[in-house]
């Protein structure tokens, strides 16, 4: 049988791509690794009758436009509005912050163009904002409240540069063509567009600690803290690490949209994406072998033994897995293999799943169910000590707890009353000293559920199964190099032109013929499927 | 040297001004001497009773003299040396060639100019690192090729407008592609990675990586883990001295001795320099400025006001916040000034001797760098964060009174120890600072009693300099060493607000010309000549 192209991995990248290219009418097979496809971002069974919709649970950067590119609507993709997010604190009622995002711009999946998507996001932002203010984050300080509308109006005005950056091929880094200096003055340009006083506060903020940027913003420590939680979880840095404030605006200034079912409703559109393009999916065909021959990427051979030739080949798993592991160590070029080598990918998040056979029920606010929950120590200064725990190889003894509970919105996920729960608990160093023993799992597992309980004293009682997956158990059941969610560290230095590693920014690697589309490429880093679009937009312009 | 030349000269004859310079340190008086030097009529008001200001020699007790604050200097740009003809006023640097560091297991590493020298002492840890290492060292003076333009003139505008500009970025990015595309990534990764994370890239031992990382935490508040402080490490790859690139040197005489002979060659072209001159506040009118009035009430007119003093002493105290623009103000006051380190200057009876290598030798002659194991370093940055002192702190020590004897009696000693981190803010607040001196002084000389067993007993005078007290006798805002962090959003065109880098301010007729503007802190003086330059160009005095 001959290909057109193979794709390493049925995650969210790896169907992506697929369909781009059996869309653009290339054979296509994809090959997973397990007996499901999703990867990261399909749904877990944690107990008989007891599904969470993703090991990552935040669909929140998946892009309208994305979605229209590969007409996702139409295979059952439903957006939804982002559900309000608990900020909670001890022996206090915490506050309860709007979602960032509603249906109400899908203007770019109908086709819209951006900038009309773009003035209904600054209306709901605006909407959205002036409820905060006259809410809860209005009640604690009037300061806050105006900050807030001044932090959401900033966010709203950026949204069209971010997307646009994060949703196409990062600039060429050495323009060699007459076509790279046009797309580097258009792009120049569309900074100059966006105002130089905008701009130049952009420039400010960016490289910030996470931190200092929030402190200069607010003044109520709980806001602070809960609202850099997203620039650090995942990362090997904590809020007072230089650079993490990057992390925020890429998490805050996207289209913000949720989808209906999850990311494993996402992962389940691509899927039928795909198929109806005519691409091969085949799961439990792990890909042990990747050749290459003649200096071109040549095909791949299966656990199975069996040999796939394809002179396209586009690889989602990590880069450092397919340069690494995938490719025969000695093949490249010491100098391409240290490139990849020097990658940074340290997991540091582990994942708690729970059925419970009750509704998770806050003390502060009885009676209540809440989608998405933020559990730290209440200032900054607490997720900054969870974070040094990791510096040390050792485990944070008060983890900080991001919360969801998909069966609130989506009641098919457990029996009749029950719940789910997923969480990520950050940090948990992947190479912990001495490793994950069982005891540490215990202890870690157990630091968890005791943070929780002190917010929710009913939970231990509710728990019918319940299941830790360190970055160790994420490596060894994703091959997930360092259980790094990301594929690699979100830090200034692994971004745009850098990610994954100079030499394969524009996807395509220096082995003619491979491509990267995973996580670890630019655009990726969370559920995005941005990185395999634009891989396979990339082997397709070849 | 003395320390009251400003008096022993009889005063030249009195305004009226084309500028007043506030603030007698290195780059108020170079200022001062080059818009002397094209003529202008230029008068230095100084608060203290000598010129230097944190470029300082002081005899804090009889016969010992002391770099009290900045004690090395290796940026000094060579134009200026020139241009003032400083040598002939006294300015001469003896280099500083050794690097020891003692590890808590005993062994230690000594790293001098000799390569052949140097390569066999890391060998010993890593024959690895040992091949690279000479390798680096080109490697960060070519990745300096981009650093050095920038330092020796304006910071360049992203986002300009006019065709100047336009055309003065389009010639830096020639530069910048004409270097090739590896050159490029490498500066990329050189400012936005973390000192341990880019040494990694190279070496493998942390007893070569802990080290090195220091030097781009120095003066912030940042640790060797935090992104952002790799760049720094290019400055020790910068530094020249008489031409040659070396890293670091000493100044005869201290540092004291630089700024006295700037200040030589500053009187020398006309610039007069009054001392113990406090400036109260700036004289303004019509929202511009038209002089300064000291403390004893004395109005000086001048046509232009040059701050020779840090962004925030500038704008919200000499110039007073109801004169500037609410936006402007915060801006201002966003400007990160947190002091993160201190001094402890000894007066030693005898040298002390280190238990893991005895005797005088070559490596009591450099600077000794306390900072054994990148943990070590961490944890050092982990008590600062949380508003403590450092209990087990990082250290850089120079013993000046081996390459220059001249700063203490014969027989006898001067230690100058440069402690990080010791926050200005502590739980406490600031003004606890007085109480915990000692107890800060007690956590450097018992940390480093482990490696100096018996420096205690040779100690005849310690003075211990806290963030507090750089603010206090100094008039460092917050203590901080450089006038505001070094930190990624605060330098080039950001430096010290972001479109105000030209050391132009908002107030009509008040200049910049100080560490806290481009290109920022250390002994370097670009700030200074630039600004007098800039000021020239645009005929403003």
């Amino acid at each position: 049988m001959t290909l057109d192209a193979i794709v390493i991995g049925a995650g969210q990248n790896g169907l992506a791509a697929a369909a781009r290219l059996a869309a653009a009418g290339r054979k296509v097979a994809v090959l997973e690794r397990r007996g499901a496809v999703g990867g990261l971002a399909g749904a877990v069974e944690i107990h008989p009758g007891y599904r969470v919709p993703g090991i990552l649970h935040d669909e929140g950067r998946v892009s309208p436009r994305a979605a229209a590119r590969l007409g996702l609507e139409r295979h059952g993709l439903a957006w939804r509005d982002a559900p309000p997010v608990l900020l909670a604190e001890a022996g206090g009622p915490g506050i309860l912050v709007p979602g960032a995002g509603t249906a109400g711009s899908r203007g770019h999946g109908d086709g819209g163009n951006g900038s009309a998507g773009t003035a209904r996001n600054d209306r709901r932002d605006g909407g959205m904002a002036a409820a905060a203010a006259a809410g809860e984050i209005g009640a604690r300080s009037r300061r806050d409240a105006a900050a807030w509308l001044r932090y959401r109006a900033f966010l709203a005005k950026l949204r069209p540069l971010l997307d646009s950056v994060m949703s196409s091929p990062p600039p060429p880094l050495s323009p060699a063509s007459a076509g790279d200096l046009w797309e580097l003055a258009r792009r120049g340009g569309r900074l100059w567009r966006h105002g130089r006083r905008d701009t130049l506060e952009l420039l400010r903020v960016a490289p910030m600690c996470v931190a200092d940027y929030l402190d200069e913003l607010f003044e109520t420590p709980l806001l602070v803290a809960g609202l850099a939680a997203p620039a650090v979880i995942g990362t090997w840095a904590g809020p007072w690490s230089a650079g993490t404030n990057t992390n925020l605006l890429l998490a805050e200034a996207v289209p913000g949209h949720r989808l209906a079912g999850g990311p494993a409703a996402l992962v389940a559109a691509l899927e039928r994406a795909a198929r109806a393009a005519g691409a091969e999916i085949r799961t439990d065909a792990e890909v042990l072998r990747l050749h290459v021959e003649n200096g071109r990427a040549a095909g791949v051979t299966l656990a199975s033994g069996e040999r796939l030739d394809a002179a396209t080949v586009i690889a989602t798993c990590d880069p450092k897995r397919a340069f690494l592991e995938l490719i025969a160590p000695g093949t490249l070029p010491i100098r391409i293999e240290e490139e990849y080598r020097r990658i940074r990918a340290r997991g540091t998040a582990a994942k708690v799943h729970l059925a419970l056979s009750g509704p998770l029920e806050l003390a502060a606010r009885p009676g209540q169910a809440f989608e998405h929950i933020r559990i730290g120590g209440g200032h900054v200064d607490d997720l900054e000590r969870a974070f040094d725990a990791v510096k040390y190889r050792e485990v944070s003894p008060c983890p900080h707890l991001e919360i969801r509970v998909p069966s609130v919105a989506d009641p098919g996920l457990a029996p009749a009353g029950h719940h789910v729960v997923s969480i990520l608990a950050s940090y948990a160093p992947h190479d912990v000293a001495g490793g994950w023993t069982e005891k540490r799992r215990a202890d870690f597992l157990e630091s968890v559920l005791a943070t929780l309980e002190r917010h929710a004293p009913d939970v231990r009682r509710l728990i019918v199964a319940q299941e830790l997956l360190t970055p160790a158990d994420l490596e060894a059941r994703y091959a997930l190099t360092g259980g790094q969610l990301h594929h690699g560290e979100p830090a200034l230095d692994q971004l745009l032109v850098m990610r994954p590693a100079p030499s394969a920014a524009r996807y395509a690697t220096s082995v003619p013929g491979l491509y990267l589309g995973g996580s670890g490429s630019h655009g990726g880093g969370g559920v995005t499927f941005v990185p395999g679009l634009l891989a396979a937009a990339a082997a397709l312009a070849r | 040297m003395n320390a009251h030349a400003g008096e022993s000269r009889p005063a030249p004859a009195r305004g009226p001004y084309d500028a007043v310079v506030v603030g007698a340190g290195h780059n108020g008086l170079i200022c001062a001497a080059y818009l002397a030097k094209a003529g202008r009529k230029v008068l230095v008001v100084e608060r203290r009773r000598q010129v230097g200001g944190a470029t300082t020699t002081e005899e804090i007790h009889p016969g010992f003299k002391f770099s009290c604050c900045s004690y090395v200097v290796s940026l000094l740009r060579p134009w200026i040396i020139r241009d003032l003809d400083l040598p002939r006023y006294g300015y001469e640097v003896l280099p500083l060639e050794e690097t020891f560091t003692p590890f808590e297991d005993g062994s230690y590493l000594l790293r001098d100019s000799d390569p052949e020298r140097t390569k066999r002492a890391i060998a010993r840890f890593s024959p690895r690192d040992a091949e690279v290492y000479k390798q680096f060292g080109q490697k960060m003076a070519e990745l300096g090729r981009l650093v050095k333009p920038m330092i020796d003139g304006l910071a360049p505008d992203p986002l300009a407008r006019n065709p100047f500009e336009l055309l003065r970025l389009a010639r830096f990015a020639r530069h910048v592609r004409g270097q090739g595309e590896e050159w490029l990534i490498g500066n990329v990764k050189m400012m936005t990675m973390s000192a341990v994370d880019f040494l990694s890239e190279w070496f493998e031992c942390e007893q070569l990586i802990a080290p090195m990382s220091v030097s781009g935490i120095i003066g912030t508040f940042l640790g060797v883990r935090s992104p952002g402080t790799a760049y720094v490490l290019l400055h020790h790859y910068m530094g020249e001295i008489d031409g040659s690139y070396r890293a670091w040197g000493l100044p005869k005489g201290g540092t004291g001795a630089i700024a006295e002979a700037i200040a030589a060659a500053a009187r020398a072209l006309g610039v007069e320099i009054r001392l113990g001159a406090p400036v109260e506040r700036l004289l303004m009118k019509h929202g511009r400025a038209t002089g300064v009035v000291l403390e004893n009430g004395d109005e000086i007119a001048a046509k232009v006001v040059v701050s020779g003093v840090d962004p925030h002493r500038t704008f919200l105290r000499l110039v007073g916040e109801e004169h500037l623009e609410p936006e402007f103000a915060q801006q201002v006051k966003r400007f990160k000034m947190r002091g993160s380190s201190g001094k402890v200057n000894l007066a030693l009876d005898a040298l002390p001797e280190l238990a893991c290598l005895p005797g005088a030798g070559p490596q009591l002659r450099g600077d000794i760098t306390i900072a054994p194991s990148i943990e070590y370093l961490e944890r050092a940055y982990d008590d600062a964060k949380y508003g403590a002192f450092s209990r087990r702190p990082f250290m850089d020590i120079v013993i000046p009174s081996l390459t220059d004897p001249t700063v203490a009696p014969p027989g006898k000693h001067t230690m100058s120890i440069f402690v990080q981190y010791a926050p200005y803010k502590l739980k406490e607040g600031a003004a606890d600072w007085p109480r915990q001196r000692e107890a800060f002084g007690d956590a450097v000389i018992d940390t480093l009693a482990q490696y100096m067993p018996n420096l205690p007993g040779r100690i005849l005078h310690r003075q211990v300099l806290t963030p507090w007290d750089l603010e206090q006798v100094y008039g460092l805002t917050e203590g901080n060493i450089f006038h505001g962090e070094l930190s990624l959003e605060q330098l080039a065109f950001q430096r010290p607000v972001p479109g105000w880098s030209r050391y132009r301010t908002p107030i009509g007729h008040l200049w910049m010309c100080a560490s806290g503007t481009h290109p920022g802190g250390g002994i370097m003086g670009a700030p200074g000549a630039l600004c007098a330059r800039t000021m020239l160009r645009a005929r403003a005095v």
